[in-house]
C-alpha cells in the first residue's frame, strides 16, 4: 500500500512538474530567433542569405528650402532594386556581409512644342531605362562589448562600397535619349557604430556612422559624353530604433534616420548637380519569423528633408539561416 | 484499511489521469478571447454584441495606366503624366446586438496629377521666345464622414449570413477647392527668352452633399473555404453646388476669380465577390473581385449641363487577413486592374491595421 501511495504520488508530482522542465536550446532554435532576440551578429558558422525587393516612385521632392514640392513637369520616373545579401558568422562576435543589386530604373518625359509661326507641333518624348548590375558593398560586424550574459551590446562595422554598376550613361541616341547609369562609379567605404539593449519583448538601439566617398569620373553631359572628376559630399548618417513582439514570431519595428550628406564636386568645384542633402525619416516596419524563414516589409517615409525625394520607399526582405 | 488503501489509490490515480488529460479538454465557453481569436470562417457579417473595432488602413497606388473611353489601356507614364495617390482612412464600429452593429468612417486623400507639358516656340530672325505651360492639379483632404448600421441575420452564424447595410456620407468635408497657387519663371539670356508658367489647381476631398448607401452582403462557408458577395449602391441625395477658380495673367502676375457650378454627382454600384481559405486559425487568404460602374449625374460648364461620363472598372484583389494577436490583426490587399471604361487603372497595396476589443466583457 506504502509503495503504491509513493507511485502514485510520484506520478502526479511528475505531471505536475512537467511545464516546469527548461527548454535546452539546440542550433536549430538560435536560428529561429527574431531580430528582437538574435544577437547583433551571427553565430560562429551560421550562413544567412536573404533577397531584398525596394521600390520608389519619383512623384514630390523636397526642394533646397525644405519644402515639400510635386514635380511640375510631365514626367514619371521610379526605381526597383533587387538586392541579394550573403552573411557568415566567422566567430560569435565577428560577422562578414556581402551585399549586391540588380537595379531598374525608368524615367520618362514628354513635352508638346507648337511652333507659333507654323501652328504645328512636335511630341519630345525621353524614356531613359537602367537595367543590370548596381554597385556591391563589403562589410565587417565586430561586437566590440559581446552580447553574451548581459542584455547590452556594442558593434562596429567597416563597409567598402564597390563600383560594380555601369556609371556613364550607355546607348546614347540624343541629349534625352539613353540608358541611365546603374551604378555611382566611386568607391566609398564607412564606418558605423550602434548599441542594442534588449527588454524582451522590446529591443533598442541607436547607431551613428560616417561615409567616405572616393572620387572618380564619370559622364555628366550625354552631349559631350566627356568623363569629369567628381566626387559625392561625405555622409552623416544617425538613428534610433525600437522594436517589440506583438506575439511569439512577429516583430512591430519602429526606426527614426537622420542623415545629412554634404556638398558634392565636379572638377574640385561645388557642383549644383551635386548639392547638399538632408532627411529624416520614420520606417515602420513588420518582421514575421516561421522557424529559420524571415520576411519582413518596411515602408520609409521622408518628414522632412532638403534636396531628397520625398515619395515613400517601400522595401520587402526575405532572409533564410542555413 | 483495504477499502480506505483503494480509495486512496483511486483518488491519487483521477489526479494523474486528470493532468494527463488536461489538454484534450475542448473549450465550449464563449469568452471575449474565443471571439476575439475565432477565425474569418467561424465569423458573422457584423460584430459580436459589445465589440469594438477600431482600423486605420493606408492605400498607396501607383496611376501608371488608365482606361480610355473604348476600354484601351494607356500607359500613363509613358506620356509623363503618372502620378501617385495616398489614401489613409479611419473606421470604428461597435456590434451593438450579435445581430446590428454602427459604425462611423473618414479618410484622408493626396495625390497630384499632371497633364502634359506644353511649350510654345515664338522664333523671328533677332529672337526666340519660348513659354512652357505645365499643368498640375493637386486633390488633398479630409473626406466625408460616412455613418451607418448594418443588420444581419439573428441567428448563429454556422456557414451562411446575410447582411443588409445603411448609411449617409455627411458632407462634413471643406470640397470648395482653395485658390491656386501658379507661378511665372521668365529667363532672359542675349535673345532667347524662357517662361515657364506652372499652373497648380489645388482640389479638396468630399462630395459636397449628402450621399446615401445601400448594400447587402451574403457568406457562405463550407470546410476551410468562404465565399462573400457584396452589391451596393450610392447616390447623393441632391445636387450641389461648388465653385471653379479662373485665372488671368497680366504682367506675370495672376489674378484669380471663382464661379460657382451646379453638379449632380453620379450613381455608383460596386459588386464585390470573394473567395477565403482559412490556412490556419489565424491566417486567412482572400482573392477579390471587384467591378464598379459609375453613371449618371451631370456638371455645369459656362451655364450647360454636361452628363458626367460612365466610367467602369473592373480590379483583382489577392490579400490576406493575419491575427497579431486576440486584439490586433493585419490585413493586406494588392489591387491589379483587369478592365475598365474611362476610368485610372492603378496598381495598389492597401493595408489595414484592426484594433478590437470587448470593453464591457471581462
Amino acid at each position: 500500500m506504502k509503495k503504491t501511495v509513493i507511485i502514485y504520488l510520484f506520478l502526479a508530482l511528475v505531471a505536475e512538474g512537467f511545464s516546469q522542465t527548461e527548454k535546452l536550446l539546440v542550433p536549430s532554435d538560435l536560428k529561429q530567433q527574431t531580430i528582437v532576440t538574435e544577437p547583433v551578429t551571427l553565430r560562429k558558422g551560421f550562413f544567412r542569405a536573404g533577397l531584398l525587393l525596394d521600390y520608389r516612385v519619383a512623384d514630390r521632392f523636397f526642394n533646397d528650402s525644405g519644402e515639400k514640392e510635386y514635380y511640375e513637369s510631365s514626367s514619371f520616373g521610379s526605381k526597383a532594386a533587387y538586392g541579394i545579401t550573403l552573411q557568415y558568422g566567422i566567430t560569435d562576435r565577428f560577422q562578414i556581409d556581402v551585399v549586391s543589386e540588380y537595379l531598374n530604373k525608368l524615367q520618362e518625359i514628354q513635352n508638346t512644342e507648337i511652333d507659333a509661326a507654323t501652328n504645328t507641333s512636335t511630341v519630345t518624348v525621353a524614356q531613359q531605362k537602367g537595367f543590370g548590375l548596381g554597385d556591391s558593398h563589403i562589410a565587417l560586424k565586430y561586437q566590440l562589448i559581446p552580447e553574451i550574459e548581459r542584455t547590452f551590446s556594442l558593434s562596429g562595422r567597416l563597409r567598402v562600397t564597390v563600383p560594380t554598376g555601369e556609371k556613364n550613361p550607355r546607348n546614347i541616341r540624343s541629349e534625352n535619349q539613353f540608358d541611365l547609369p546603374v551604378g555611382d562609379g566611386t568607391f566609398a567605404v564607412s564606418m558605423n557604430l550602434s548599441a542594442r539593449k534588449i527588454a524582451y519583448p522590446y529591443s533598442f538601439s541607436v547607431y551613428a556612422g560616417y561615409t567616405y566617398n572616393f572620387s572618380g569620373e564619370k559622364v555628366f553631359n550625354t552631349l559631350t559624353q566627356v568623363e569629369r572628376q567628381f566626387r559625392y559630399g561625405n555622409l552623416f548618417e544617425t538613428g534610433l530604433n525600437a522594436s517589440l513582439h506583438l506575439n511569439e514570431w512577429i516583430v512591430f519595428g519602429n526606426e527614426i534616420n537622420l542623415y545629412s550628406e554634404g556638398q558634392g564636386e565636379i572638377d574640385n568645384e561645388a557642383a549644383p548637380l551635386l548639392p547638399a542633402s538632408l532627411a529624416f525619416s520614420y520606417e515602420p516596419s513588420l518582421v514575421f519569423q516561421v522557424h529559420r524563414f524571415r520576411l519582413g516589409e518596411s515602408v520609409r517615409i521622408p518628414l522632412l528633408g532638403k534636396n531628397v525625394p520625398a515619395d515613400p520607399l517601400f522595401v520587402l526582405i526575405a532572409q533564410y539561416v542555413f | 484499511m483495504k477499502r480506505t488503501s483503494l480509495i486512496i489509490s483511486l483518488i491519487l490515480a483521477s489526479a494523474f489521469v486528470s493532468n494527463e488529460i488536461n489538454g484534450q479538454k475542448v473549450i465550449t465557453v464563449r469568452d471575449k478571447y474565443v471571439l476575439l481569436t475565432m477565425p474569418y470562417s467561424e465569423r458573422p457579417l457584423s460584430l459580436y454584441r459589445g465589440q469594438i473595432q477600431a482600423s486605420a488602413g493606408y492605400k498607396f497606388a501607383v496611376r501608371a495606366q488608365s482606361f480610355n473611353k473604348e476600354g484601351d489601356l494607356v500607359h500613363l507614364k509613358d506620356f509623363g503624366t503618372g502620378s501617385v495617390y495616398h489614401y489613409y482612412f479611419g473606421e470604428i464600429k461597435f456590434g451593438v446586438t450579435d445581430f446590428m452593429e454602427i459604425g462611423a468612417v473618414t479618410n484622408f486623400l493626396r495625390r497630384g496629377i499632371r497633364d502634359a507639358t506644353v511649350t510654345v516656340v515664338s522664333a523671328t530672325t533677332t529672337a526666340t521666345e519660348r513659354i512652357t505651360v505645365n499643368k498640375l492639379t493637386e486633390s488633398k483632404g479630409m473626406g466625408d464622414i460616412f455613418l451607418y448600421t448594418s443588420v444581419r441575420l439573428p441567428v448563429e452564424y454556422r456557414w451562411f449570413d446575410f447582411a443588409v447595410k445603411g448609411g449617409m456620407f455627411i458632407p462634413s468635408a471643406r470640397y470648395e477647392p482653395q485658390k491656386p497657387a501658379n507661378t511665372v519663371k521668365a529667363v532672359s539670356l542675349a535673345s532667347e527668352t524662357s517662361t515657364t508658367i506652372n499652373l497648380h489647381y489645388k482640389n479638396r476631398n468630399g462630395y459636397g452633399v449628402p450621399v446615401w448607401l445601400a448594400a447587402a452582403a451574403a457568406k457562405f462557408t463550407y470546410g476551410d473555404l468562404s465565399v462573400v458577395a457584396e452589391w451596393s449602391v450610392r447616390d447623393p441625395v441632391k445636387e450641389g453646388q461648388n465653385i471653379r477658380w479662373e485665372e488671368t495673367l497680366a504682367e506675370k502676375v495672376f489674378s484669380y476669380y471663382d464661379r460657382s457650378y451646379t453638379y449632380l454627382l453620379s450613381r455608383t454600384c460596386t459588386i464585390d465577390a470573394s473567395l477565403h481559405y482559412q490556412a490556419t486559425g489565424w491566417f486567412n487568404l482572400s482573392l477579390n473581385g471587384s467591378w464598379f460602374r459609375s453613371k449618371g449625374g451631370w456638371t455645369e460648364y459656362w451655364g450647360n449641363r454636361y452628363e458626367n461620363p460612365e466610367k467602369r472598372l473592373l480590379n483583382l484583389e489577392p490579400g490576406f487577413e493575419l491575427q497579431i494577436s486576440p486584439g490586433l490583426t493585419v490585413y493586406q490587399v494588392a489591387g491589379f486592374p483587369v478592365s475598365g471604361k474611362d476610368s485610372d487603372a492603378p496598381f495598389y497595396l492597401y493595408t489595414t491595421i484592426s484594433f478590437n476589443m470587448f470593453p464591457f466583457l471581462r
